[in-house]
Formats: structure tokens, sequence, C-alpha cells
């Protein structure tokens, strides 16, 4: 044992998780009640810091993909973990709280048991019958809460406890192996003092006598006896049933020669349309095979579901290949030829396997013979009692303890097993009792490539609000009871956050208001309309082509939505150029510094538009289109020099560095012969000159005349960044780059108003210590919600100390800068921030990243790319270390930039993907309930703003 | 023997000096051709240790070069930073899979200096495939502005400037050049 100092316990945060780090090693710290734990601070699934995560009923949430792992014993509870995370001995005297990193948690416990003077040993001998997960979780719960006497487990199988979710959905595919669902592994067994008695069952029990007799002959004394036999496959009650090809899933056995048959079979019917018939539907579709799903009521699910859900998973399975029919039940079945025929109300259908998902039929055969109440599952208060002394039960067996809306029912979950059996093990070992606060039900179904949890007990009578498209990903449905508008269950597509603010929302009380989450109220009835929340927007098709409309569909949801046709429309593209870059707004165009003599000269871009900015011998900086006015020859050819005049070469007319017309060739003909009319005018024929402005030797265009001062257009928060950035020192361009870009201009804007991507895009970013989730942060967005600035602190730069073990802490182990000098911040602003990006509507964006300071320019091409052109600068009071300390870190940024790369990539990506998978939408859910300034970067919010502008200027 | 200073064909050179200037410039070659290997094979830590100590490394577009403007794409001053570019690209950066194939060609050694340092220039071609694209795309095209040093274990850069023509960088230079 070492113990090493970690943190006071002061510092905990109380009910929370605190990173800590310890010699180089992370470390999360949680204080749960009066305990504190410790587990390594990495997830085991992804670089994850789990300090950042969520601490809920004594597990830690991964803030990335929700991974659940149990804080005393580091065991991974759900997918996508399969490793557990390490734990630590934590030992706490007086404020201080040491970490023994050698020593697992489990190894206090025992030291702790060998250590402390035991009460009286104990004599209690605890049987198990069953050996699924509630068993497991019931084993596990018992010994935690200090249980010491025998345990017994008694199971039909030849597996230890295992989990089922698994079974209907990778071990189906081939993609999870049975170590990966194992709930108990063997080293357990001992760990656990646990003797197990597999492909064994109880037969009877003697009640008086607490006995219980086994299949292979053994008696077994019980003090206390749990009976969590969960349940078997339901067969039908038809013939034919027991045919070859006729196939049902309970074990990991049956999902193993079922995932052969599936693979072998091509024409596949399901009978019974609940969460396991889908899920099989959903696996058998990846694996090629053609389905029919037949479900007895009118609606998939109708036992358990309100029919518009129901509704909404029959969608889903049907966009995915699958048939599904309704009020359809089976009569027979039947084989001739080697193929199954399926005889039902309504005809019958020829299969190579018939797949029974008909529900579960609970193994209460031991409880009634004991003499326990049972009513379609054994009757169990919430701590897992029945009605026969020393006899529990717990798990699919079991009812939940409640009465919901009348009716006792089996929730058969996993979440249900593990809350059971916890429940009971805790209550046998003689532990404190959970109150009524029990969390509310919950379960997840994996189909057709979406993620859908379902939270609380929705009922077949409930009404269902939907926020979102239908049955889409992102989309939550809720469902609540008509009459006193409470919520009774919330089920997410995709989308776990929903699950947690969907808690609060249950445990609220409060009636619901679809209003407040953009819902609409579905109709009971399929073929009724819904309620419209949105009107169609309608645009005149493109000019010259036929007078046909396009129509233009916003997502009902709202601005938490954002359709495809926004980043690939070619209408949309071009209305964004006439209402945007030629509209009202101020686009970026040069440095000063870039025109700094008379004469001088740079072509540039106001959106697509090639431009000259040119400095004329008064001083002024004028903006004129690189457009003959002759014959629209792009006449200045040389990125920057310097002139007297602009000649266009194709017929020598010429203009002033102005854009004044000055002289056109022949304009009188010669001989009297040709040229131009009398009347022609030179001043009638400039060039089509811009709108100028200039701040701190930055110069912007706009096509609009009654522009508002720049410093407006700006507003008091982004200009404050922005002369925090251009500081009054002199601007000096140290040079560019320029790359194309195949994805939608707006898309960068976004880029920079989504501080979410940034520690889990830029890897480089955390394994180097540069950001962190948890570093100090701003996404400001102005009042309109056009511009933004997305802001971090690096961390406290007065505290080198703190600071290092910041950076340490961040370090993905033994990963560090052979040349750590770029990373160095030359603390040379008057501003709170280390890195500052500034999006100005709607060309650029003021990069201050530490030392290297950037304009970037975003010239659009087309919905499907635009061209980013790169100045970067440092000011003329720089000395020669400082100018090339800029350069060294300008490694970040820009087209091979450690994060300008990755930046690059990521939109090229998102353009793919639409391009390939079309007319979809995007999900915009972070931060809900603002679209505006947010200190958290795991916000949205500035992305909604912007779209909230973008729409009232496109008028869409 | 000493190689002389200028290193142009010359009318009055002998046989051995002529001689020398070839084997010089067959070993640049041999060199650049090592070092395409290296990064055709996506081998960017032993790419890193063909630069000496105090290497200059910087991927620069032609416009800057010739403004004389300094930024880069990419500017490493000295071995570890050139290290830690391919380090932090190998470990960190994420981009899609891609092959990458380097042509140097046009190899001129234009003197050496009298510490021994050769100054030399190459033209070089890189080409990119993209899996899911058939073509392979002109991604940079440019010229090395070298200086070598020999080292007991053979040459290395000093200094290496690639001068890329094609100012418009396609999407991403997600690996050196």
């Amino acid at each position: 044992m070492s113990w090493q100092f970690a943190i006071a316990r002061s510092e905990l945060r109380a009910e929370g998780v605190t990173g800590v780090d310890i010699g180089g090693v992370p470390v999360a710290l949680y204080r749960l009640g009066d305990e504190v734990f410790a587990t390594h601070g990495i997830c085991t699934h992804a670089l994850a810091f789990l300090a950042d995560g969520y601490v809920e009923d004594g597990k830690i949430e991964c803030p990335l993909h929700q991974g659940l792992f149990d804080i005393r014993t580091g065991a991974a509870l759900c997918a996508p973990l399969t490793e557990p995370v390490r734990t630590y001995a934590v030992k706490i005297e007086g404020d201080s709280v040491y970490v023994d990193l050698d020593g697992a948690a489990a190894d206090v416990a025992s030291e702790a048991a060998l250590n402390s003077v035991v009460p009286a040993p104990s004599v209690k001998r605890a049987v198990i019958a069953g050996a699924g997960q509630a068993s497991a979780a019931a084993i596990r719960a018992l010994r935690e809460a200090g249980f010491i006497g025998s345990i017994d487990l008694v199971g039909a199988e030849t597996h230890l406890p295992y989990e089922r979710p698994p079974l209907s959905k990778g071990v189906l595919l081939g993609t999870t192996q049975h170590e990966a669902c194992a709930r108990l592994r063997p080293a357990d067994l001992t760990a656990l003092g646990v003797t197990a008695h597999l492909q064994t069952t109880v037969v009877s029990i003697d009640v008086a006598n607490r006995l219980v007799a086994l299949s292979n002959g053994e008696t077994l004394a019980y003090d206390e006896l749990l009976i969590a036999t969960g349940g078997r496959a339901r067969a039908l009650d038809i013939p034919g049933a027991d045919l070859p090809g006729v196939m049902s899933l309970r074990t990991y056995e049956e999902s193993l020669a079922l995932g052969e048959a599936l693979r072998l079979a091509k024409k596949v019917a399901i009978v019974g349309g609940g969460f396991i018939g889908l899920e099989l539907a959903s696996a058998a579709v990846e694996l090629g095979c053609s389905i029919v799903v037949l479900e007895r009521e009118p609606e998939l699910m109708s036992r358990v579901m309100p029919a518009p859900l129901g509704r909404a998973f029959r969608s889903l399975a049907e966009t995915h290949g699958v048939e599904v029919r309704v009020s359809t039940s089976v009569e027979a079945i039947s084989q001739s030829d080697g193929r199954l025929s399926v005889r039902t109300n309504h005809g019958t259908i020829s299969a190579d396997l018939v797949v029974m998902a008909v529900g579960l039929e609970p193994e209460t055969a031991l409880a009634v013979q004991a003499g326990c109440d049972v009513q379609n599952g054994v009757v169990v208060d919430a701590a897992g009692r029945t009605s026969v002394a020393n006899i529990w039960a717990a798990g699919d067996c079991a009812l939940h303890h409640a009465e919901v809306r009348g009716r006792r029912i089996r929730l058969e979950s996993w979440h249900n097993a593990e809350q059971q059996g916890a429940a009971a093990g805790r209550a046998i070992a003689g532990a404190a009792e959970a109150g009524e606060q029990a969390a509310l039900p919950w379960f997840w179904t994996d189909q057709f490539g979406l993620n859908i949890q379902v939270l609380g007990i929705p009922t077949s009578g409930d009404a269902v609000a939907r926020t979102g498209e239908d049955a889409a990903k992102g989309t939550i449905y809720r469902t609540f009871e008509p009459a006193t508008r409470r919520l009774t269950g919330l089920v997410a597509f995709s989308l776990p956050p929903a699950i947690r603010v969907g808690r609060a929302e249950l445990a609220s009380g409060v009636p619901f208001d679809p209003a407040l989450v953009d819902a609409v109220i579905l109709s009971q009835d399929e073929n009724s309309q819904e309620e419209m929340m949105n009107s169609l927007i309608k645009m005149p098709a493109a000019s010259g082509q036929a007078a046909a409309e396009k129509t233009y569909h916003w997502p009902a949801a709202g601005l938490t939505r954002v359709p495809d046709w926004v980043y690939t429309d070619e209408s949309i593209y071009k209305r964004e150029v006439e209402k945007i870059f030629h509209g009202h707004s101020w686009n970026y165009v040069a440095l000063e510094d870039e025109v700094r003599n008379p004469g001088d000269f740079i072509r540039s871009n106001v959106g697509p538009t090639p431009v000259v900015v040119a400095r004329a011998e008064d001083g002024s900086i004028n903006v004129f289109e690189n457009r003959c006015s002759h014959r629209a020859a792009e006449f200045c050819r040389d990125l920057r020099g310097s002139a007297k005049e602009f000649v266009c070469p194709y017929h020598q007319w010429s203009y002033d560095l102005k854009g004044n017309l000055a002289g056109v060739p022949f304009r009188r003909g010669v001989n009297g012969a040709g040229g131009m009319p009398k009347d022609f005018k030179t001043s009638e024929h400039g060039l089509k000159r811009l709108n100028v402005t200039t701040h701190r030797g930055v110069v912007f265009a706009s096509y609009c005349d009654d522009m508002e001062q720049l410093t407006d257009y700006l507003g008091p928060e982004v200009l404050a960044e922005f002369e925090a950035t251009f500081d009054g020192r002199k601007p000096r361009v140290l040079g560019h780059y320029r790359h194309s870009l195949p994805g939608n201009w707006k898309l960068y804007h976004e880029n920079l108003k989504d501080p979410y991507h940034a520690t889990l895009l830029h890897t480089f970013l955390v394994t180097f210590g540069l950001l962190v989730a948890g570093n100090k942060s701003l996404m400001l967005a102005d009042a309109s919600g056009r511009h933004g600035v997305m802001a971090s602190a690096k961390s406290d730069t007065t505290n080198l100390a703190a600071d290092t073990k910041r950076e340490m802490r961040a370090y993905k182990e033994g990963m560090s800068l052979s040349d750590p000098r770029f990373m160095k911040f030359v603390d040379e602003f008057n501003s709170p921030w280390s890195v500052t990006m500034i999006t100005v509507w709607p060309n650029l964006i003021v990069q201050r990243e530490m030392n290297t300071l950037g304009i970037r320019q975003i010239v659009p091409t087309g919905p499907n790319e635009f061209i980013m052109k790169w100045t970067m600068f440092g000011f003329e009071d720089d000395d020669e270390e400082m100018t090339r300390h800029r350069l060294r870190q300008g490694n970040l940024m820009g087209p091979a930039g450690f994060l300008g790369l990755e930046d690059n990539e990521a939109i090229k990506f998102v353009q793919d993907g639409m391009i390939s998978v079309p007319d979809g939408e995007h999900v915009i859910e972070l931060d809900p309930g603002n679209d505006g300034t947010s200190d958290t970067l795991i916000s949205e919010a500035a992305i909604r703003g912007m779209y909230r502008y973008w729409r009232e200027v496109m008028e869409l | 023997m000493s190689l002389a200073l200028e290193i142009r064909p010359h009318p009055t050179d002998d046989r051995d000096a002529q001689i020398e200037r070839l084997l010089l410039r067959a070993e640049v070659d041999d060199f650049n051709a090592a070092y395409a290997a290296a990064l055709d094979a996506q081998r960017l830590v032993d790419w890193s240790e063909m630069f000496t100590e105090d290497a200059s490394y910087v991927v620069l577009s032609r416009e800057n070069h010739d403004s004389g403007l300094p930024v880069g794409l990419i500017y490493c001053e000295g071995r570890p930073m050139i290290f830690d570019r391919a380090f932090a690209l190998e470990k960190t950066a994420m981009f899609a899979p891609r092959y990458l194939r380097h042509i140097v060609s046009n190899t001129q050694v234009l003197g050496v200096e009298p510490d021994g340092a050769i100054r030399a220039r190459a033209n070089y071609v890189v080409l990119q495939v993209l899996f899911d694209r058939p073509d392979a795309t002109l991604h940079q095209v440019g010229v090395y502005h070298d200086v070598f040093r020999r080292e007991p274990d053979g040459l290395r850069l000093a200094k290496r400037h690639c001068v890329y023509d094609n100012l418009l960088v396609p999407n991403a230079l997600c690996l050196p050049v």
C-alpha cells in the first residue's frame, strides 16, 4: 500500500465527480454520501475524462458515449463499455483524501473485512434459484451490503449470469461474443464467495423446513431464498409450432443458432411485433433476409405503447424494407419441400424460417408451489419480498412492485433486472431499503441503426406528442395521460441526453405543454392529418426555368433541425449571394497593410464576386468589381501589385484607382467612322464600386449603400473582442494560405460556433493539454445571432504549478512534445482569453490562437464548395523572435495545421454525407432552450442563433 | 581531393571532377528516393530522422516565397519540431485515409559550401489517391530548396523548403511533402 494525497475532502464535488492528477495518473474521485471512491480518470472505451461525466445512482456516465461504470466496483454496466475501469483504494484522514494507485477498491473492502471486528459470524445461507442478470445483481448487492453468509446459485443453463439484450442484437449478428455479455465471471465466484450449481434447477421448495430440492438430487438448506427464474419464450398453441425451422429466442445458444439460421434463410416470418420481434427484424435485414412481421393486434406494440408510437416503430421498420402485417394472427404452420407455410387469417405466407417473438412466459411454477402470491408474475414489494416469509423474487418472473394505472405489470428489461435484483440483495443482507424514489423504468432497443430509449411506462391509452420528424434520429416522443396531461413516458430516437432531461420532466409532475418542446400531438387515428406547425416555404424557381415553384420545408422541430437543402441547394445558394453577400452586410476584403501605398492593389472577393482593393493617390481605399464594364473581362489578373491605373487587356479600356472609366480606345472612331454613340458618357460606365469602411487596419466592403457603421454592425461584445485582437498595433502581413474546401460555406461558421467539437475532433488539444472540456470558455453570440466569438482560456497562467498540473491531467499518458516552444502563450493581449475565434458575418474569421494571428476570408463558389484565403499577420513592433514564435505556432492552423486540417476534413465529410445520403437534416440540439451566448463548450446554441438570423435574412 | 565550389559543368573540368559531381548528384538522388519512400509509406518518424538536429523544414506557397513572406503551411525549426509533426500526425490527427506518391526529379546540385554543406534543388510532385475516388489527383507540385550536410551515417537535410506552385491547396495537406 502506498497512500498518496489526492485532494482535500472539502474540494470534492458533493454527490459528483472530481478529477485529480496523482503522479501523472488521471484519477476520478467520487463523493457518494459520506463515502469517497476512486477510479482511473479515463474511460476504457475512448479518450474521455470521467471527471467530465455525470454521476447518478452510484454510477458514472462517461461524457462521450454515455457508457456507465459502477463507481464502487468499476464494472462496465452497459454498451459501449466492455472493460471495467480500474478502481483504487481510498482512505480519508481528517480533511485529506488519500488514494492508493496500487490497490483496488476491493482490496480495501477485504482489508476492512479482515481488520474489523466481525459481529458474530453469520450462518445465514442464501440460495438463488435462477442464474440470470437479476441474480448477478442480487449477489453483488448482497456482498456490497456486507452479507457474509454462503450464497448458492442454481441455474439451468451452462453459463453463469449474462445479459440478454445483446442476444437479439450483437450476438445474433456475430459482433458480440459471450464474454462481453457476462454479468458474473468465473473469477467473480471466488471473489464474491458464490457456489454455482449450473445445468441444475430447483425443483421444489420445502417452506416449512427451508429446504430446496435440486434437479440433481441434492438438497440445499436456505435462510433466504431468491426466486429469479426469469421466463421462457412464449409458444403459440397452434399446429406446426414445433416444426424444425420454427425458432424462438431466450438463451445465448438459441441466439447463436438463430443467427446461423438467419444467414441461411432468404425469407423470414417473424410472429409478433413487439420489441424483440422488431430487433430480430432489424438484425435479419442486416443479414440480408427479406422479412415479414405478423402482428395479431391492429398496431405494433399495442400492448405496451399507444398506437401513434406503434405506428412510428412500424414506419421505421417499413422504411427499412420490412413488410409489416397487422391484425394478422397465425393459425398454423406446415412444411413442404423444405419450406414453411404460415397460415394466417389473411392468407398464407411461405418462409424459410419462422421466428416466434410473442413474448415471455414467466417461470413462476416454483413460486406457486411455495405458496407465493402469483398473478402473471410473482407479487413482490419494493424490496423483492413475496407473500411467503424468507422468499424473495426479482427480474422477469416478478411483477413491478407498484401498480401502474391500476394494473400490476412485469417490466421485462435489463434495467428492471438490475434494479429488482439489487434491491432484493440489499434487503436480504439487511441493508436499508431504497425508498419510493427508485429510478424510473428505462430500457433501450436497437433497431434499424437507431438506439431508441424508453423512459417511464407508457400505456396504450396515452396521448403522444412528437418533437422532430416521424421516426427519425433525434426525435422525441412524449406520452401523457390525456385527461391530466401528466407525462407517463418519453421515447428518444438516438438521443440519449433526452433521457436525462426526461427524468426531470417526468419527476416534476408539471402538466405537459407541447408548445414548450415544439411538439405536435399525434392523432390516434392513422389516417387523419397531423396538425402542421410549419407552413410551406415557396420560392420562385431560378429565372429562365419553368414556372414551377420549388418548395422548401423547414423542419417542424424548428431551429434544432437544419435541413440539408440549406447546404446543398443551388437556388438557396444564389439567394444567399443576393440577400447576404450582396445584401445588408460588411464583407472583409483586405488588411490595410496589403495596400500600404498609393497604387497598391490586391485581388479579393465579396462573396463569390471578384473585386479589386486599391489605394488611390488621395490615400483612400477603393473596392470595385473586377469585371470590365465593356465585355465583362476579369481584367485584373495579378494577386497583388502596384499600378497607376487598370487597363483591361482585351480592348484597352482603362480605369483609375477608384474604378472610374478613364479611357475608351477609338471612342470617336477612326476618320469619323465607327466609335461610340455621341451621347456615350464615361462617367456612366465606371466599374461597379462598393461602399468601403476600415477599422483598426481591417478593410470591409458592402454592396449596400446605407450600411450602419461597422462598430454598430459588430455590436458591443463582438467589437470588444475584435479590438482585443486588433489592439491598435499596426498589423503586418506574414503571408497567406489558400485552400479549396468541398463543403458549404456556412459549415465553416458553424464549426466556429460549435465549441462541442473542439475537444472531440481535435485530439491534439486534449492530448497536449491545450484545451479540456473543463477549461474556462465562452461561446458568445451577438444579439442578432450572425456574429460569434468562441473563446477559451488555456488555464491560469499566473500559477505555473497549477498550470503544469492541469496540462498533465490532460495528457494521454506517455505523450508529450519534444519541442514544446510552440505551445507557449505570450500574454500580449488585454483579454482574459488565450484563444478567440471571431466569426464576423458573412465572410470573416479572425483567429487569435494564442499568438498565431490570422484572417480567414470565405469565398463561396457554389453550394458545395468554397475557397478560404488566410492572411496570417503579426504586428509592426514584433521582434524577430516574436515573428518566429507566431510562425511556429502557425503549425496549429491552416490547411496543414494540426487543428486546421481536421476541421477541413470534417467539413468535407459533412458535405460528402449530405451528397451521398441526401434530403436529411442535421440535429442541433445541445444546450436546449438557448440560442445565444453560452458558457459551456457543450452547446450548439450559437448555431441555432445563426440560423434564426439566416432565416430572417433569407425570408425562409 | 576537394570538390570544386562551382559545380556546374566547366570546360576545364578534368574527368575526376566530373565523376565526383555525378556521384554527388547520385547520392542526393538516392537520398530523395529514400525520402519519398518514407513519406509514401507514411513512415513519418523515419522521415523525421532524415533531418539534422538544427534543420529548417518549411512548406510554403510560391506566392509567399516570391514576396519574401515567411508563412508556411508547415513551419518547423529543428528536428524536435519535425519529430513532433510526425508524432502528432500519427497519434492524434483525424483525416480520411489516403495513399500518396512523391515523385522527385530534376535534381541539381548547386554548389558545395566551404563547410561541406551541399546546396541542391529538385522538382517534386505529390499525387494523392483517396480510397473512394478513381483518380490520383495532383496534390502538390513544387520545388525543394535544399541544404544537405554529411553526417556519419550519410546525408541529412539541414534545410528543405518546399515551395509549391499550386497556391490553392486542395482541402488539406495532411501529410508532409
